[in-house]
C-alpha cells in the first residue's frame, strides 16, 4: 500500500519536477543560511561560518542526485530520455524511420486484417448458448462418405440415443412465398421438433411450434426470420394476422426469430417438417442432422453412441439401409468445412509476409548498428552499462514497431471496411468480421513480439564484438562490420526464400484459376440469361400426373413463346437446374440398364434389379426441353435430341452425355438402349436412349464432365425436386431483356416470383472464393516481392558504401567498370541464388498443403517454380544493379580519400 | 575521521519521525540540529542527506510539509508528523526496542551462562 502510494506520488512528482528542484534549492539555501547564522553566533568569522556550513551540509550535487532519484521514477525517466533520443535520431534520419515503419505497417496491417477474418470465421464461438455442445450429425456410408439422414434412420437415432439432449433434422430449399408485401422466392427450412431447442434459441416474438403443428397433416405454422419480418411483413407486432402462402398451402406466422439468428444461413422462414410426411425410407437422405449433446458428454462419446445405433440399423435392415456408421462434428467446424484450408493458407502467407517485413527491418537496424558502433563505444566508455544500451535499442525498436503497428491497424481497418466487396458470398459467418478487441489484442501481441525480437536482435548485434576496438579502430577498419554484413546477407537470403514460397503459392493459385476459367464447361457461357422461378407443382408427390403436366406444359409454352418474341432473343430453353451454378445441388442417382429385361413394376422390383451392379449406372438427372441444347450450345454427337414426336403418351426418351456413353457402353452404340431412372421422379416408365449430347462439366469446372441423363420435361414434368429455369441466349443488353421478360412473367403468372440472372453472374459467385484467395495471396506475394527487393537493395547499397575505398583501389589498379559491376551485382546474385534454392526446397514441402485448392496443376508444377525463380532472380539483380551502377561511376581518387 | 555506519543512515528516518513527534513542526535545519544534538555529533557532517529522507517520508505519507517563516523570517519548509507517521513511529519504536533488547541480551551473554 505504502509503496503504491509512493509510486503514484513519484509518478506525479516526476511530472512537476522543475517545481520540486526549486523547492530543494530553496530548502538547501535556507539550511545553509540558518547554519551560517548559528556559526556566526558561535563566533566564527563570516567567511569561515559559511564554509563550515557548506562542509557540514555535504556534497550538494550528490544530495541533489539522491533527491532526484528519490522523487522521480528513474526507469521511466531514462525511458523517456531514450524515447526523446530515438525520436531525434529518427528525425535526423527520416528515410530509415519511414522505410522501417512502412515495412512493419504492411506486415502488421496485412496480418491484422487476415486475422480479423480468421477470428470471425474460425475462432469466435457461434452465437448460440453453449455453442460448443451443438453438433452436425450425418449417416456415414461404408466408404466413409457422409450422407444426410434418411427419415427412418433419423427417427431411430433420435429415439435410441442416450447422449443427445436434443436431435433434430432440417432441410432447406427455395420456395415461392407470398402473403407479405410482395411475392418472393426465398429459402425456406423444414425443421423437426427439436430444431430450435438444439440451437438453444427462442423466438424474439411469438413462440416455437407446438405439438399440434408438429404432426402429419396438423395445423400449418411458420416462424419467420427477423429480416423477412422487417422487409416483407412491415415489422407487424400483431402476428395473428400474418399468413404466408407457399406451394399451395397457407401458414399462419407464429413467431419471429431474433435478428442474429441465421441458421441455416439465409433462410427466410421455418416450417415444421412433420406437416408434410414423406414415405418412410432408410436410403432417401433428405435430412441434415443437428443436435445438442448432453452435459458431460463429449462429441466422441456421442459419435460412438450413434455409431452403435447405425450398425444396429444396418444389421436389422441390411440392403435397405446404406449406412454403417454415423459422423458427429461440432457445428462450428462443420460450417467452415473446406474454407478452413483456404483461410489457414492465407494466415500462413500473411505470417510469412510479416516475417519478411521483420527481416527487412532487422536488416535496416543492423546497418544502422554498424554505423553507430562508434557512438555506442563512446557511450559505453562514458559509463553506460550494457543494460542501458540494450534498453536504448529496445526503446528504438518499440517506437518503430508501435508506429508501424498503429499505421498497420489503420491499414487493417480500411482493408476490413472494403472486405465485404471482395469476400466470397459463400464464406460462412463473414458478418462478424470487424476490428474488435480480440483483433486489436492480436495486433498488439504481434507488435510486441516484433518489437522485442527486433530490439533484442539489434541489442545483441550492438553488444557483440569489442566496443573498445570499434573506438580505437579508425574509420578505415571494416573488421567489426564484416559479421554484421554477413548477417544481413543471411536475412536477405531468408527473405528471398520466403518470398519465393509465397509467390509460388500465388502462381499456383493463379494458374489454377486461369485454367479453371479457360476450361470449357461444354457449352457457351456468354449471353445466357437465366430465369429461375417456381411452377405450380402438385403438393406432396413427385411423379407428375397427366393433367398437372398438361397444365405445366401449357403455361411454360405460353411463357417461352412470349419470351422468344422479345426482340433480340435468339433461343429459349427450359431446364430443371442450371449446370455448374447449381453445382453440388444437382440431383444424381442410380439408374437401371434394362438390357431387354422387363422394366421394374414397382420400387421393390427396382431395388432387386439394382443389386446386379452390371445393370446399373450412376448419372445426373437433368430435365430439359428441345430448346435447351440449342440455347446452351451443347452439341448433338449422335442420334437425335427431343422432338415434336415426344409427348406424354409416346415412349419416353432420354439423351445421354458422351462421357456416360463411353463409361457404360464402351465400344457399343447406346442408342436404342432402354434404361430406368424412375427413382428420380417416381415414374417407372422406362426411357429409350435416342441421342448422345456433348459433355458438360455440370458439377463445376474443377470436376471432370459428369455422366448425365437428360429427360424431356414434356414427358416427365418439372417435379418437386427441380428448380425450373428458363434460359435465353441473347446478345441484346441484359437489362432490356430482363425488363421485357419481367412484364411477361408478371402478366402470365402474377404471383410467381422470378429470379433473373446471367450465367456469367452465377459463375462469378461460384468462382468468388477462389478469386478472393488468389487476390489476397497475390497481393501478399507482390508485397513480399517489393520488400525483398528493398532488402536486397539495402544490403548491396550498404556494402557498396562500405567498400567504396576497396572499389577505388581496384579501379586504380586497373579494374574495368564491368569488373566492378560484376563484383557488386555478384553479391546480390549470390544471395538471390542461395535464397531461391532454399525457397524452392521449402516450397516443395509447403505447397503440398494447398493441393486441395489447385486445379489442373500439380503442387510441384515445374514451370511455375522455374518462372517464379527467374522472376525473383531478375528482381534481385535489378535491385542490386542500382547500387552497382553507382559503384561503377566511383572516381578512384575520391574513393581513396573516402572516409 | 570515523566512518558512520549504515545502520545509522537507515535509522535516520526513524530519528526524523521521533524528533517531529517530540518537538512538533520543524524545518529541515531544525530537524538536523536536534538529531545532531541528540546523536552526539554523529550526524555532524552530510546533513544534506536528510532531505532525500524527508522527501521519501513525505511521499509515504508519514510526514507532511508546508511553507512557513523561519526564525530569521525567511521562507522555510516546515515538516510535521501525520497520523500515519505516528502509527509508523509506534510500530518502528516497538520493533527497535525488541531488536535492541535481543541484541543487548546477546551482548550480555558470558561463556558460563551457556554452559
Amino acid at each position: 500500500m505504502r509503496s503504491l502510494r509512493r509510486f503514484l506520488t513519484r509518478l506525479f512528482t516526476s511530472v512537476k519536477r522543475r517545481q520540486q528542484e526549486e523547492r530543494l534549492r530553496e530548502e538547501i539555501e535556507e539550511h545553509l543560511a540558518l547554519e551560517t547564522a548559528d556559526n556566526l553566533r558561535a563566533g566564527m568569522p563570516k567567511s569561515e561560518a559559511h564554509r563550515q556550513a557548506v562542509l557540514k551540509f555535504g556534497a550538494v550535487e550528490a544530495i541533489k542526485e539522491t533527491y532526484r532519484a528519490e522523487q522521480g521514477l528513474p526507469f521511466i525517466e531514462t525511458l523517456l530520455q531514450d524515447l526523446r533520443y530515438t525520436l531525434r535520431m529518427f528525425l535526423r534520419n527520416p528515410g530509415f524511420a519511414v522505410v522501417a515503419i512502412l515495412t512493419l505497417a504492411v506486415g502488421i496491417g496485412a496480418a491484422t486484417a487476415t486475422f480479423s477474418v480468421v477470428d470471425a470465421v474460425l475462432l469466435r464461438s457461434l452465437p448460440y448458448p453453449n455453442s460448443q455442445k451443438i453438433v452436425r450429425v450425418w449417416e456415414q456410408a461404408p466408404d466413409g462418405h457422409r450422407m444426410n439422414m434418411a427419415g427412418s434412420n433419423f427417427d431411430d437415432f433420435r429415439t435410441q440415443n442416450n447422449t443427445f439432449a436434443s436431435l433434430a433434422g432440417y432441410e432447406d430449399g427455395l420456395s415461392s412465398v407470398s402473403g407479405g408485401s410482395e411475392p418472393v422466392r426465398v429459402d425456406i427450412a423444414a425443421v423437426s421438433s427439436d430444431f430450435f431447442k438444439a440451437l438453444g434459441v427462442e423466438p424474439l416474438r411469438g413462440r416455437v411450434f407446438v405439438s399440434d403443428e408438429q404432426r402429419p397433416h396438423g395445423t400449418p405454422a411458420a416462424i419467420v426470420s427477423y429480416g423477412y419480418w422487417q422487409r416483407y411483413l412491415g415489422s407487424a407486432t400483431d402476428l395473428s394476422r400474418l399468413h404466408l402462402s407457399m406451394e399451395g398451402a397457407v401458414y399462419p406466422v407464429v413467431g419471429v426469430m431474433p435478428p442474429e439468428f441465421d441458421f441455416p444461413a439465409g433462410v427466410a422462414a421455418w416450417i415444421p417438417s412433420e406437416l408434410n410426411p414423406e414415405l418412410p425410407s432408410r436410403s432417401a437422405h433428405n435430412w441434415r442432422g443437428i443436435g445438442r449433446v448432453r452435459d458431460g458428454v463429449t462429441v466422441a462419446q456421442a459419435r460412438a453412441n450413434l455409431s452403435t445405433i447405425a450398425r444396429r440399423i444396418k444389421q436389422q435392415y441390411g440392403k435397405e439401409a446404406d449406412l454403417d456408421d454415423a459422423a458427429v462434428v461440432p457445428l462450428a467446424d462443420a460450417m467452415v468445412g473446406d474454407v478452413r484450408t483456404a483461410l489457414l493458407i492465407l494466415l500462413g502467407a500473411v505470417g510469412l509476409l510479416l516475417l519478411i517485413s521483420c527481416a527487412n527491418v532487422a536488416g535496416l537496424l543492423l546497418a544502422r548498428t554498424s554505423a553507430r558502433r562508434k557512438e555506442l563505444a563512446v557511450r559505453a566508455a562514458l559509463g553506460a552499462s550494457r543494460g542501458r544500451l540494450v534498453q536504448q535499442f529496445l526503446v528504438e525498436s518499440l517506437t518503430l514497431s508501435f508506429a508501424g503497428g498503429a499505421l498497420g491497424i489503420l491499414i487493417a481497418t480500411s482493408a476490413v471496411s472494403i472486405l465485404p466487396a471482395i469476400l466470397p458470398a459463400n464464406l460462412p459467418r463473414q458478418q462478424g468480421i470487424a476490428i474488435n478487441a480480440s483483433v486489436l489484442l492480436f495486433a498488439l501481441g504481434a507488435v510486441i513480439v516484433v518489437a522485442v525480437s527486433l530490439g533484442l536482435f539489434a541489442a545483441w548485434r550492438a553488444a557483440a564484438g569489442d566496443l573498445q576496438e570499434a573506438l580505437s579502430a579508425g574509420s578505415r577498419s571494416y573488421s567489426g562490420e564484416g559479421a554484421g554484413q554477413r548477417l544481413r546477407g543471411f536475412l536477405v537470403v531468408g527473405e528471398i526464400a520466403t518470398t519465393l514460397v509465397i509467390l509460388v503459392g500465388a502462381c499456383l493459385l493463379g494458374r489454377s484459376f486461369m485454367r479453371l476459367i479457360s476450361t470449357s464447361p461444354g457449352f457457351r457461357q456468354q449471353d445466357l440469361i437465366t430465369m429461375e422461378f417456381s411452377l405450380p407443382i402438385p403438393q406432396g408427390q413427385v411423379a407428375m400426373g397427366a393433367s398437372a403436366l398438361t397444365h405445366q406444359i401449357h403455361l411454360l409454352d405460353e411463357i417461352t413463346t412470349r419470351l422468344r418474341a422479345i426482340p433480340g432473343a435468339e433461343t429459349v430453353g427450359v431446364a430443371g437446374a442450371m449446370p455448374v451454378a447449381a453445382g453440388d445441388d444437382l440431383p444424381d442417382g442410380l439408374f437401371l440398364i434394362l438390357n431387354g429385361q422387363k422394366p421394374p413394376a414397382n420400387f421393390d422390383d427396382f431395388g432387386r434389379i439394382a443389386q446386379n451392379r452390371s445393370q446399373t449406372g450412376q448419372a445426373l438427372y437433368a430435365i430439359a426441353d428441345r430448346g435447351y441444347f440449342r440455347t446452351m450450345g451443347i452439341p448433338l454427337i449422335r442420334g437425335r435430341l427431343f422432338g415434336e414426336e415426344d409427348s406424354f403418351d409416346s415412349p419416353n426418351v432420354a439423351v445421354i452425355s458422351e462421357s456416360l456413353a463411353r463409361q457404360r457402353w464402351p465400344n457399343q452404340n447406346p442408342i436404342g438402349q432402354m434404361i430406368d431412372f424412375g427413382n428420380m421422379d417416381d415414374n417407372l416408365k422406362p426411357l429409350t436412349i435416342v441421342g448422345i449430347a456433348g459433355d458438360v462439366r455440370a458439377r463445376g469446372l474443377n470436376f471432370p464432365p459428369s455422366p448425365i441423363i437428360y429427360v424431356d420435361y414434356r414427358q416427365r414434368g418439372m417435379n418437386a425436386n427441380a428448380s425450373p429455369t428458363i434460359i435465353m441466349r441473347s446478345d441484346a443488353p441484359t437489362g432490356e431483356i430482363v425488363a421485357s421478360a419481367h412484364d411477361i412473367f408478371h402478366e402470365l403468372t402474377p404471383n410467381v416470383p422470378v429470379k433473373f440472372s446471367t450465367f456469367a453472374d452465377e459463375m462469378g459467385g461460384w468462382l468468388a472464393d477462389r478469386r478472393f484467395l488468389l487476390l489476397l495471396v497475390g497481393l501478399f506475394g507482390v508485397a513480399a516481392l517489393a520488400l525483398a527487393a528493398v532488402g536486397i537493395y539495402g544490403v548491396v547499397a550498404f556494402s557498396v558504401t562500405r567498400r567504396t575505398q576497396e572499389i577505388g583501389i581496384r579501379m586504380a589498379l586497373g579494374a574495368q567498370r564491368s569488373d566492378v559491376l560484376r563484383l557488386v551485382v555478384g553479391e546480390g546474385a549470390r544471395m538471390a541464388g542461395v535464397g531461391v534454392v532454399l525457397g524452392i526446397v521449402a516450397s516443395l514441402v509447403i505447397t503440398r498443403l494447398m493441393s486441395s485448392l489447385l486445379f489442373g496443376i500439380s503442387a510441384t508444377d515445374p514451370l511455375t517454380f522455374v518462372c517464379v525463380a527467374v522472376l525473383l532472380s531478375l528482381v534481385a539483380l535489378a535491385a542490386s544493379y542500382i547500387p552497382a551502377h553507382r559503384a561503377m561511376r566511383v572516381n578512384p581518387v575520391t574513393a581513396l580519400r573516402y572516409e | 575521521m570515523k566512518q558512520k555506519t549504515d545502520v545509522l543512515q537507515g535509522t535516520l528516518a526513524l530519528m526524523v519521525l521521533k524528533t517531529l513527534d517530540v518537538l512538533g513542526p520543524l524545518h529541515g535545519y531544525g530537524i538536523a540540529r536536534r538529531i545532531e544534538q541528540i546523536s552526539g555529533d554523529l550526524l555532524a557532517v552530510n546533513q544534506g542527506t536528510l532531505y532525500p529522507v524527508l522527501l521519501k517520508l513525505e511521499q509515504e505519507g508519514a510526514i507532511a510539509s508546508e511553507w512557513g517563516a523561519s526564525e530569521n523570517n525567511r521562507r522555510a519548509r516546515f515538516y510535521r508528523l501525520t497520523r500515519a507517521g505516528r502509527v509508523q513511529l509506534q510500530a518502528e519504536t516497538h520493533g527497535w526496542n525488541q531488536t535492541a533488547a535481543i541484541i543487548g541480551r546477546f551482548f550480555a551473554v558470558k561463556a558460563e551462562d551457556l554452559s
